[in-house]
Order: C-alpha cells, then sequence, then structure tokens
C-alpha cells in the first residue's frame, strides 16, 4: 500500500527519535533554585542521568578540595534520595566534615580503588545499579571512550555521576592533563573563595565561598559566579552571592591571584 | 622420615633403602637420634640415642639433618588434603592427623570404605600411614598407633580392643609413661582394673583424664585445622578436569548442591570457600564473600568465576568442596521484595546495593569498600570507624559544634609559620614550599592527648595540639595545629597542617 511522502516522513522521525532517545530526551534535573545558574544550564537545573566533570585549580589540583566541597553540596539532594558512593585513590575524605557541609557522609559508602581505570570501572558499575542516585569519583584523567561508558552507565538507571579531577601528589606538576571529552553534560572549574566574616573585627571565618565557573555546558552557556554555602536556601544550599559574568569577571581576578 | 623421603626422591624407594637411615638433631649441644627407619631399628637404634653411640653400633648408618618445622608444615599441608574427607582436621603433631568423620563416612557407603580409600590415598602419594576409628579420639590415636592397622572399634566397644594395648598407647606424659611399665602396669587393661583414685594420687590426675578420654568418659578438645561447619558440599570427578570452564561448572555444581540445601532449611551464608583438591594433594582455595546472607547459586558463581583465574590446576582437580561459613537463617520471602514497588526503604535499599557492594569487595578487596562511623574520640584522626559498607547507620553523630575538614591527611604535614605573639594564630605560612598570608584565623581548639591510653607515668600535660582554623587570601582554608607549648628550655613547639577545609 503506497504511503504519503509526509506520513512516511513523520513515520521516520519518530523512529529516529526512538534511536536517540538513549540520549537525547530531557531528563529531570535538580535545579539550584537561582535563574542566575539555572538559565546557563540546559534544562533550566543540573541534570540528572549525566555525569558533570568538576576541575580544581593551581595546586589545588593535587587536593580537589573545592570540588570536592562543591560536588558534594550540588550531589547533596541526591544522596537524600538514594545511595551514594564516593570513589578515590587516596584515602584523605574526612566524614566528619562531610558532614558537616550537611552530607549523610554515615551513609555514604566509600570505595578506594588502586587506580584511574579501578575508578572508573567502579563508578560505571555504581551508576548502572539500581538504587544508586549519585557517585562521585576522584579521577585524574579520562578519555573520551571511558566518558562515553560513563554515560552509558548514567542512562541506565538515571543515576548521576560528579567526576572530580585531581592529581595523584608527586606527578609530573607541569603535565597538563587532557581535558576531559565531552561526553560530560558539564565542565566546572571552582577555586577557593575568600568567605564574608560575620565579624569583620574579630577576623572570623564565615560560610565557606566558591569561585565557581561554568565552563562548558551541553546545550546551556558557560556562566562564573561567587557561591556561598548557606543552609537556608533550597536544597543545594549553594547561594549566589556575585555573578561574575562580564565585567565583573576581570574585577574577581586580581583576588584570586593573592596569595 | 616420610616427609624426608618425600623431599628427597632421588635416593631410593622406601621398600628397597639399602642401609640404616637416621635423622639427626642437635639437642643441647649432642647430636641424638631423631628418627629411624626400620634398617635401622632392627638393628637396636632408637630415636633419642647419642648419634657417636648409633655410629659406634652400626658404621654404615647413613644420617642427614632432621627439619621438625618442615615435618610440621608437611602434616599441616597434609591436614589440608584430609579436607575432601572431613571437613574437620586437627593436626595432632609431630606424626597424626584426627579427622571428625561424623555424619560423612555415609559418603563412601561406610566408615570401613572410607578408612580404606583414605590410606589408599595416602600410600599412593608416598605417606606410609596406619588408620583406626573408634568412637573418641583417644582411642582412636593408641589402635591406629599400636593396635592391628585399620581396627574399626564398634561404637561404644573400645574398651576390649584398647585392654590388650601398651600403656604408651594412653598418650601419657614422659613420667608417668616411663614408672607405670616399671611396675609392670603395661598394658592399659590392667590400668583399667585398679582403683581409681590411688592411680590418680601416685601419677597425678593427667593419666586418669588419658584413661577417661579413650574411653570417652571425659569431654576432649581437638584444635581442628579449619573450624568444622556443617554446610558443607562436596563434587568428586572419575576423571580429573582442568579446564577453567569446567572449574565454572564444578562450582556451579557443588553450589547447587549445598544452596538446594540451604533452602530447604531457610539459611543463608555470607562467607563462601570454594575448595579445588588437586591430584598432587595441593588445595588451592578462593572465598566469596556477601554483605548480606545469600544462597543464590548463580550470584555466588558470577562472584567466583573472575577469581578462579588464579587457580592453577596442576595436573587435575579430582574433587570440589564448599563450605558455608557465618550461617544464618534467611527466609524465603526476603529474596522476592521489589525495591521499586514500596518505595526506597531500608530492605529495598539493601537488596539492591548488596549486589554492587558484593561485586566491588570481592573485585577490589575486603577493606577497601567501607562507610564510616562516629567513634567517641577527640583525637581527630580516630573520630572515624570503618564499617562494613550494608552495616546499619547508628543513631550518633560527629559533633557539628566541632568543625572539621574535608580532607584529613594521615600524617599531618610540616610548615614553618610566622606569628605574632606565640598564643596566637600565624600570620604566614609556608606548605609545600608555597607561602600563605592567613587573612582569617579561629581557635585554638585545644586537644589533648588520650592519657587513659598510656602508663600513668609517661602522661606529660605537655602532649597536647592547639588546632587553628584559617582561611588565607586567596580563600583556602586550612586545619592547623602547634605541638605542645611555647616553656622554656624545651624545644620550640612544631607545626603542622592536618586538613583542609571546604
Amino acid at each position: 500500500m503506497p504511503v504519503s511522502p509526509p506520513v512516511r516522513l513523520a513515520a521516520m522521525r519518530a523512529q529516529i527519535a526512538a534511536l536517540e532517545a538513549g540520549t537525547r530526551t530531557p531528563t529531570s534535573i535538580l535545579a539550584f533554585g537561582d535563574s542566575r545558574i539555572d538559565d546557563c544550564l540546559a534544562g533550566g537545573g543540573l541534570p540528572l542521568g549525566r555525569w558533570h566533570e568538576l576541575v580544581g585549580e593551581g595546586l589545588e589540583i593535587e587536593t580537589a578540595i573545592a570540588p570536592a566541597a562543591v560536588a558534594a553540596l550540588m550531589a547533596r539532594p541526591l544522596a537524600a534520595k538514594g545511595a551514594a558512593l564516593w570513589v578515590f585513590r587516596r584515602g584523605d575524605l574526612h566524614a566528619p566534615g562531610l558532614q558537616g557541609l550537611g552530607f549523610a557522609a554515615q551513609a555514604l559508602i566509600q570505595v578506594q580503588a588502586r587506580d584511574d581505570a579501578e575508578a572508573l570501572a567502579v563508578m560505571e558499575d555504581a551508576l548502572g545499579t539500581q538504587g544508586v542516585s549519585a557517585v562521585l569519583g576522584e579521577v585524574d584523567a579520562i578519555d573520551l571512550t571511558a566518558g562515553r561508558r560513563l554515560q552509558l552507565a548514567c542512562e541506565k538507571r538515571g543515576g548521576t555521576g560528579f567526576l572530580i579531577r585531581r592529581r595523584p601528589y608527586g606527578s609530573m606538576a607541569g603535565r597538563t592533563t587532557q581535558e576531559g571529552g565531552s561526553a560530560a553534560a558539564s565542565r566546572w572549574r571552582i577555586a577557593p573563595a575568600p568567605s564574608r566574616s560575620p565579624d569583620e573585627a574579630l577576623g572570623l571565618l564565615g560560610p565557606p565561598c566558591w569561585r565557581v565557573e561554568l565552563e562548558r555546558s551541553r546545550g546551556g552557556r558557560p556562566g562564573a559566579w561567587i557561591l556561598e554555602q548557606d543552609e537556608s536556601h533550597g536544597p543545594h544550599a549553594l547561594r549566589v552571592v556575585a555573578d561574575l559574568a562580564g565585567g565583573d569577571l576581570a574585577a574577581a581576578e586580581p583576588v584570586r591571584r593573592a596569595g | 622420615m616420610a616427609t624426608w623421603r618425600r623431599r628427597n626422591p632421588c635416593v631410593a624407594p622406601v621398600e628397597v633403602f639399602p642401609t640404616p637411615f637416621a635423622l639427626l638433631t642437635t639437642e643441647r649441644a649432642v647430636r641424638r637420634l631423631y628418627a629411624v627407619d626400620a634398617g635401622a631399628a632392627a638393628l637396636g637404634l632408637y630415636p633419642g640415642q647419642k648419634a657417636t653411640d648409633a655410629g659406634a653400633l652400626c658404621p654404615e648408618l647413613v644420617t642427614a639433618e632432621a627439619d621438625p618445622e618442615g615435618d610440621l608444615e608437611a602434616l599441616q599441608a597434609l591436614a589440608d588434603w584430609c579436607v575432601r574427607f572431613s571437613p574437620a582436621v586437627a593436626v595432632d603433631a609431630p606424626d597424626g592427623l584426627i579427622l571428625d568423620i561424623t555424619g560423612v563416612s555415609h559418603l563412601w557407603q561406610g566408615e570401613a570404605a572410607m578408612l580404606d580409600d583414605l590410606l589408599a590415598r595416602l600410600a599412593a602419594n608416598g605417606v606410609p600411614a596406619r588408620g583406626a576409628i573408634a568412637d573418641t579420639a583417644g582411642a582412636a590415636w593408641a589402635l591406629a598407633r599400636y593396635g592391628p592397622d585399620r581396627t574399626i572399634a564398634p561404637v561404644g566397644g573400645q574398651l576390649p580392643l584398647l585392654a590388650g594395648l601398651p600403656i604408651a598407647g594412653l598418650r601419657l606424659d614422659e613420667t608417668a609413661a616411663a614408672q607405670l611399665p616399671r611396675l609392670g602396669l603395661t598394658r592399659i587393661g590392667r590400668l583399667i582394673d585398679l582403683p581409681r583414685g590411688q592411680l590418680a594420687r601416685r601419677f597425678g590426675a593427667h593419666v586418669m583424664l588419658r584413661l577417661d578420654q579413650a574411653l570417652g568418659q571425659a569431654e576432649e578438645a581437638l584444635t581442628y585445622r579449619r573450624p568444622p561447619s556443617p554446610w558443607w558440599g562436596r563434587v568428586a570427578f572419575a576423571e580429573p578436569i582442568s579446564v577453567l570452564d569446567d572449574l565454572v561448572r564444578a562450582a556451579q555444581d557443588v553450589a547447587e548442591k549445598l544452596c538446594a540445601r540451604m533452602a530447604l532449611e531457610g539459611q543463608g551464608a555470607r562467607r563462601f570457600v570454594f575448595t579445588y583438591h588437586r591430584l598432587d594433594g595441593a588445595a588451592p582455595a578462593q572465598e566469596v564473600r556477601l554483605s548480606l546472607a545469600g544462597r543464590d547459586t548463580k550470584r555466588l558463581v558470577k562472584l567466583l568465576a573472575p577469581k578462579l583465574e588464579a587457580i592453577d590446576p596442576g595436573f587435575g582437580i579430582e574433587v570440589v568442596t564448599l563450605t558455608a561459613h557465618e550461617v544464618e537463617p534467611l527466609s524465603g520471602r526476603q529474596g522476592q521484595l521489589e525495591g521499586a514497588k514500596n518505595g526506597y526503604g531500608a530492605a529495598a535499599r539493601e537488596e539492591t546495593l548488596a549486589p554492587l557492594v558484593d561485586r566491588l569487595t570481592n573485585r577490589l578487596g575486603e577493606n577497601r569498600v567501607w562507610r564510616a562511623e562516629p567513634r567517641a574520640s577527640h583525637v581527630p584522626e580516630q573520630a572515624v570507624a570503618t564499617r562494613p559498607a550494608l552495616s546499619v547507620v547508628s543513631g550518633t553523630a560527629w559533633d557539628p559544634d566541632r568543625p572539621r575538614p574535608l580532607r584529613l591527611f594521615r600524617r599531618p604535614e610540616p610548615i614553618t609559620v610566622i606569628a605574632k605573639l606565640p598564643d596566637d594564630p600565624p600570620r604566614t605560612f609556608t606548605w609545600r614550599g608555597r607561602p600563605h598570608r592567613v587573612s582569617r584565623a579561629e581557635g585554638p581548639e585545644r586537644i589533648a592527648e588520650e592519657w587513659w591510653g598510656r602508663p600513668i607515668g609517661e602522661v606529660t600535660p605537655m602532649a597536647l595540639r592547639d588546632y587553628y582554623r584559617v582561611e588565607d587570601e586567596a580563600g583556602g582554608r586550612y586545619w592547623l595545629f602547634r605541638e605542645g607549648l611555647y616553656v622554656d628550655g624545651e624545644p620550640m613547639p612544631r607545626w603542622w597542617l592536618h586538613g583542609l577545609f571546604a
């Protein structure tokens, strides 16, 4: 029976849409609750069922403290809904500190891998398991193939991955590790920022602040902000203190270089 | 002696060893015979004799150095090998093995057939051995050494069999064993007839205990090489197997057997040990651990399969045994609970996560997957205890009023600091060769050592740390401490960086 071209075209489009459903359908999101960040992300929030890359800066790349803290805060609402895993090679993660960030540190399953390949394999395995909502991993480098495999694992059960780039101590300082391929849904560059003291005269420490730069987001646009941990602010507890887009970015530079 | 022959097979077979042979040992600077073979014994040589005397009596005596540790190791290896006959094998040094065959002999259609099989296999491996079966370990010990070979005492009937055996069959200590024959008490039967009270007074309660143990009137504790587990499965092959696929199949067969029995009795286990008994006597084993008790054959085999590559089949594997440990009741319904239907409860969490945790622990290792739990300690590095990943989360939490860093270094790293006043937080510090200017600081939080953990004489008020939480101008937050106090005459306290805050 002859079928008219528009009908066939529609059928083929549906077929293609079904084929692409694995990767292209908008998944659920986790909104930051602030339009300044959410507008930069494709679906109006951090897409779930994807993996995100968090990179430190300068010497931080060896301790990865700021990216780890921000990743913990981003994953916090997810960890409350399901199981969370933290995969690392160097076991210096301190659970009481994680609890200080409001993370359910006691329920977190910690896994110590021997090398990057093993850490990535564990992340992949965990993301493909039902009941696991967030997997945080500290990895030195990830290539395109591994990134793609991670993505497929995320799609299997809707788990969300947070890949914290961390270089092992004592490795070549000048070595430029390859920026993670395009498989990540977003890439964030995170550096510490001076906190805002509740009492300048006493010189007390305020809640932690970070300079968060969204370098790449699939279907979105880049941006940069100063974020502060604020428990009264939504599920993420990350509040925008300043938008560093455009002119602000240059103004913020000297602060970052000082010290 | 048999061990020495097995180690040096080129010398000669047992039967045709041409000259008398003995093993020597040095005892308080005197060379003595440690063991003698049949030829030497026939010439009147005995263990414990001085080597020079023996040499004088029998100039053609061939000797070698004794190796008691090696003998014990060989005996233990033999005990491991014997696990194919019974899961409970006790090493009876220096030269015996005791097997608990309660409830196992039916696998061989009777005790006699089992004993014959065991001794035939030992002989085939070049281990001359004698065996006996009795109700008690003591009676079996005596019958195996002094009774006719392959004696099987009927249930409760060891008394007439033991009566004719020499006193030495009672495993007595040296003084009693030397004294009793001098009094004409050479047979066990004579000892049984004597009044117990006098006997105990004269030779010690030890003699009575050994007698009672042999007759089954007193308990005897045996140290089994492996804790016996009633959960035990075994698969034997007509032809030895060696291909990896076959090993996996064999594991599946033996697991199915055991798991079916467990399902019948509503039990599950957390630890499964698969042992592959090789033709040459070695018995490599692999273990599978589960985070929750289970009895799913498929899952077990899946976890075991990658580990089987490490097993060297040698000339072939003839028996596969499986023992289950940490057995606990497991209801049948637990397996069918649907996590997705009743939301995300504790049961669902365990159901879905247990396979993942099992995969990870079996691949990475036992101590590489864990969960943190507060421990009541002021010392920061001891405040975290690790627990199995799926253990129940306790209600306690770390003190929220004491901020702790997100990263805590296992070893604090030394830093150089400049402070305005001795007790002030530092103004600048250098860590890993980079200077940091402190813009804000909080502290100190004084943490003293746990003095109750040391002898009172070593306790000093100087063993304390003053922790400061500081922020440098770039916004990095650090946890520093000063070890000790500034005191005249004492060395300057040192500064350390212990952790990094978020």
